[in-house]
């Protein structure tokens, strides 16, 4: 591993979001929250952070396959620390830890927070909020990919590593045109949200940031009272709408799109499982909802349970509904639909549509091997046979997983969390939803757990959003044995120097 | 420019690696999965799973797309026809690359017209080709021509107690009445340089100079670097290789032994070749080779099917006092080791095959063409210098800000050559030779639009 290159790349990286970090003060200067000076000072540290970087580290032009690991996990330790520099600079989150979960939570796109109250953040920084999530729903890398020369060949790796799913589809052959194209839907469609929302009554500010957190299917609201705060039926349904789109794979979107026809969906079977999953749970909950008469009116169980069906299986985590009150089973579906996940290319988290499709798949073949012995089978998804490793990384994949889940659910409960709440904090955030049960339900947050447990869950966070294998691979020993001593930027440019 | 390469052999892989590093967008066809995956990782490459004689898998390349068809897969028939599959789309041009003599028409581009292919490539006559150009010259080990043969760019090593070693470049330019050469590369330590004047020459350095065909005599009196033809050459292999070298070299009246181990091929290079002396035995037999004097040899070509009885009769030649040695190596891979061992030149047919490909494919345009030195990480390019240049046309060259690690090597105006120094102003019309460094590719492409 060529630690140099890859502490060079963060060091770009870091120029890059220290950029971002200035789009908060134009609504800084709009609402008068006296934030302009906070945001110059955290984007000129994460300057002063990226240059210190660039001038100790030289690049290293052939970045390996093992490097995009330590790329990819580096820079979103190194983002969420930058993003937590504004929510403990304006005051309003005093501690650290706290902060860096909330910054965490945003660019994982998980939408937990450990406010009670987020109206006591400035708007600026309510903003920004947003926009950690906007930028890590398609992934920062992603986007520097496409709009910035600095990866050549290992690209693949990097693209590999931070987009979600078992198989990436490549729509252009090169890296950088497919980055392009997934950045371009993503921007159209946050674009169409915006308008949407603000024909619905809603301002510019609130608009913008609800559209980030919808389509990176993040959570993150500028309301306490999130979603439900405007206690109206055609934003709910604007938002359950591009929720759901959200959690679709972003190449069939710019398919349909290309194509001008809806067969690149209807043809696609992870979309079609997924929108089975989505009716069947929708009907069970109505069902469940009807009998224990927590609504008067269908049309508002409906809204209700579309939306929350919607926002788990998503992995956005928007609420409308405190749906800690509503029946046991409907709470057990919910959660069961936390661990699916959006499909495989979206913006979702959780273990992915397409992993449970082909893990029901393999199930049944291994019972029909079981009444034809000698039968020869093979698990096709769509047209296509799967190849063998990638069915092998998603048997993994549930192992890691579980490995993970126990893991972090025994440190959660030995801080003395109460059994529902430690296991559903730990559901909510390594599949990068936002809310849980009982202490962390809709209704509540994450403040009030120990400092100890809020580390644990930052940490399922980033492994859920990377999708485990990428951070569980730097946690083993055999991958740091293979470091390299980094070419220090002094050397390099003597060598430039030489050579002129 | 989108480009399909059927095939992820060596030849494939090469042209894949140096076309995305350019940054055109490439589709590589290939059976083996496993291969494609590897290489989807290593390149920033589209990979697609299937043969390319299959019209299936051509279009879920996206073939409809395609400006640049490349067949180069083991197999000289599903090169064709995957080339003549391609003609059903908006392809722009179609290389393919055949081994098999019988595919060969006897006289000029028959194959190439009847099939509609813009160039059949077959590695063993591009090599056969190259190791006559490297043959003759004894003390250049590397060596290509540009502007239609006029220029010639040649690879010489410096030793020490060369009268140039410790001076610089404009020191050297004045040592001669008039400027007849240009110094477009260095190599010191594996390490290309691209020289400006105040630079030094030291010994063991391998440098690149571009010169005249007709200067070269004199340019090689200043360095005390000798060329001739070599008297007697040695080839060890009667393979499509030797035999079209031993053909070339005899018709040049040059004294040629053929060392062939197969009877019957022995027999049949008998039958097609006069001058030359066939032997039949093994080429690792020592004693049979120091008995036909292949001490006293200047050139010893090893070519067999063989990387180690190529490495092996090669050394054993050189061992004993054989002046220079081309050694035919599978493996790209090793080369960079054969300075080391001794060993002149070393060259793999695929690498030659993938460098005439890429030589062929950045022939459109503006820039008329590129050779990539061997072993170096620098390149050539021709560019035509067009009417809109204001910017370039009518300026002394010292005033120019030429992108860095760049230098004019040659100007063709008019079907003649000049050798530049600063004071030479270009015209509409010139055709530039410029040299470079790999990396600064893109600086130079810029620069000359």
């Amino acid at each position: 591993m060529r630690i140099g290159g890859v502490l060079n790349i963060l060091g770009k990286l870091l120029l890059l979001l220290s950029l971002f970090l200035l789009t908060p003060i134009p609504f800084s200067l709009y609402f008068q929250d006296g934030m302009v000076k906070m945001f110059l000072l955290c984007s000129v540290l994460g300057a002063i952070m990226g240059g210190t970087l660039l001038a100790i580290f030289a690049p290293e032009e052939e970045l390996g396959y093992r490097d995009g690991f330590a790329v990819v996990v580096l820079s979103w330790l190194g983002l969420a620390l930058l993003g937590s520099l504004p929510y403990v600079f304006c005051g309003a989150i005093p501690s650290f830890i706290d902060a860096f979960f909330e910054s965490m939570s945003g660019f994982t796109t998980t939408g937990s927070t450990i406010l009670s109250e987020v109206e006591i953040l400035p708007e600026s920084v309510l903003f920004w909020r947003s926009t950690t999530h906007w930028l890590g729903g398609m992934g920062i890398i992603v986007l520097s990919l496409a709009i910035l020369p600095l990866l050549g060949v290992g690209g693949m790796q990097l693209f590999q590593a931070e987009m979600p799913g078992p198989t990436k589809d490549r729509l252009a052959p090169r890296i950088q045109d497919t980055a392009r194209i997934l950045w371009v839907v993503y921007f159209a469609f946050t674009l169409i949200q915006v308008f949407l929302l603000m024909v619905g009554g809603m301002n510019f500010f609130d608009a913008i940031c609800h559209a980030f957190a919808t389509l990176a299917t993040g959570g993150f609201s500028t309301h306490t009272a999130s979603a439900g705060h405007w206690q109206s039926g055609y934003i709910e349904y604007v938002i359950i709408l591009f929720m759901l789109l959200a959690g679709i794979n972003f190449s069939l979107h710019y398919r349909a799109f290309a194509q001008r026809s809806l067969k690149p969906y209807l043809e696609n079977e992870e979309f079609r499982f997924y929108m089975i999953i989505i009716g069947l749970a929708t009907g069970a909950i109505l069902v469940a909802n009807m009998g224990h008469k927590i609504y008067n009116a269908f049309g508002d169980n409906l809204r209700d349970t579309l939306f929350q069906v919607v926002a788990m299986i998503t992995t956005t985590g928007f609420g409308t509904a405190d749906f800690d009150q509503w029946p046991s089973v409907t709470k057990v579906i919910l959660v069961a639909l936390m661990f699916v996940g959006g499909c495989a290319g979206s913006t979702g988290g959780g273990i992915k549509v397409v992993r449970f499709l082909l893990f029901f798949k393999y199930a049944r073949l291994q019972l029909r091997s079981l009444v034809h012995p000698r039968a020869v089978g093979a698990i096709k998804l769509g047209n296509q046979k799967v190849p063998k490793e990638v069915m092998i990384s998603i048997l993994g994949f549930f192992a890691l997983y579980l490995a993970f889940f126990l893991a972090a659910s025994l440190l959660v409960t030995s801080m003395g969390v109460d059994i529902v709440t430690g296991m559903t904090s730990v559901v909510a955030t390594l599949n990068n939803i936002g809310p849980g049960l009982a202490e962390v339900g809709p209704s509540r947050n994450f403040g009030d757990l120990p400092q100890a447990a809020k580390v644990v869950l930052s940490f399922c966070m980033l492994a859920g959003r990377l999708e485990l294998y990428t951070v569980a691979v730097l946690l083993t020993p055999d991958f740091w044995k293979m470091a390299r001593k980094p070419i220090w930027r002094w050397e390099f440019n003597k060598k430039l120097e030489d050579r002129i | 420019m989108r480009i399909m390469i059927v095939g992820a052999g060596e030849v494939g892989r090469h042209l894949c690696e140096k076309l995305s590093v350019e940054g055109q967008e490439v589709v590589l066809v290939d059976e083996d999965e496993a291969k494609l995956r590897r290489l989807e990782r290593e390149l920033n490459i589209l990979p697609v799973h299937g043969s390319g004689a299959s019209m299936r898998v051509l279009e879920e390349g996206g073939i409809d797309r395609t400006d640049l068809f490349i067949a180069v897969t083991d197999s000289d028939e599903v090169n064709l026809i995957a080339c003549i599959l391609s003609k059903q789309y908006d392809v722009e041009s179609r290389i393919a690359r055949v081994r098999n003599e019988d595919f060969y028409s006897q006289s000029g581009q028959g194959t190439e017209k009847a099939l509609d292919i813009d160039l059949v490539i077959s590695p063993d006559l591009a090599m056969a080709e190259e190791i006559l150009r490297l043959s003759a010259l004894s003390d250049a080990f590397d060596v290509a021509e540009f502007a239609d043969g006029q220029v010639e760019l040649l690879g010489y090593e410096v030793y020490k107690g060369n009268p140039t070693v410790g001076k610089t470049l404009q020191q050297i330019q004045a040592m001669q009445p008039q400027n007849n050469f240009v110094i477009a590369a260095i190599i010191r330590d594996h390490e290309t340089i691209i020289p400006r004047g105040d630079d030094i020459i030291e010994a063991g350095d391998k440098i690149y100079l571009v010169a005249r065909k007709k200067d070269i005599m004199d340019v090689e009196a200043v360095f005390q670097f000798t060329s001739h033809m070599p008297k007697d050459v040695f080839i060890i292999g009667g393979g499509i290789i030797g035999y079209t070298v031993a053909k070339e070299l005899e018709r040049k009246k040059i004294n040629v032994r053929l060392i062939e181990q197969d009877a019957d091929r022995c027999d049949w290079l008998t039958g097609q070749l006069d001058r030359t002396v066939v032997l039949n035995f093994d080429g690792l037999e020592g004693h049979d080779l120091l008995e036909e004097g292949v001490d006293q040899a200047g050139l010893v070509i090893s070519v067999t099917d063989s990387d180690t009885t190529n490495i092996l009769s090669s050394l054993l030649a050189k061992h004993h006092g054989a002046q220079k040695c081309i050694t035919k190596i599978t493996k790209p891979d090793f080369i960079p080791m054969l300075g080391k061992l001794g060993i002149d030149v070393g060259l793999s047919p695929r690498m030659v095959a993938a460098d005439m490909i890429l030589r062929y494919v950045r022939g459109g345009g503006k820039i008329l063409s590129v050779a990539t030195l061997l072993g170096a990480d620098a390149e050539v390019m021709e560019i035509l210098v067009t009417e809109d240049r204001e910017d370039l046309i009518g300026i002394p060259l010292m005033e120019l800000s030429f992108p860095r690690d760049a230098v004019l090597g040659a100007i063709v105006r008019k079907k003649k050559v000049i050798i530049p120094s600063g004071q030479t102003k270009l015209k509409t019309a010139d055709t530039l030779v410029i040299f470079f460094a790999t990396s600064a590719m893109e600086q130079v492409q810029a620069y000359f639009g």
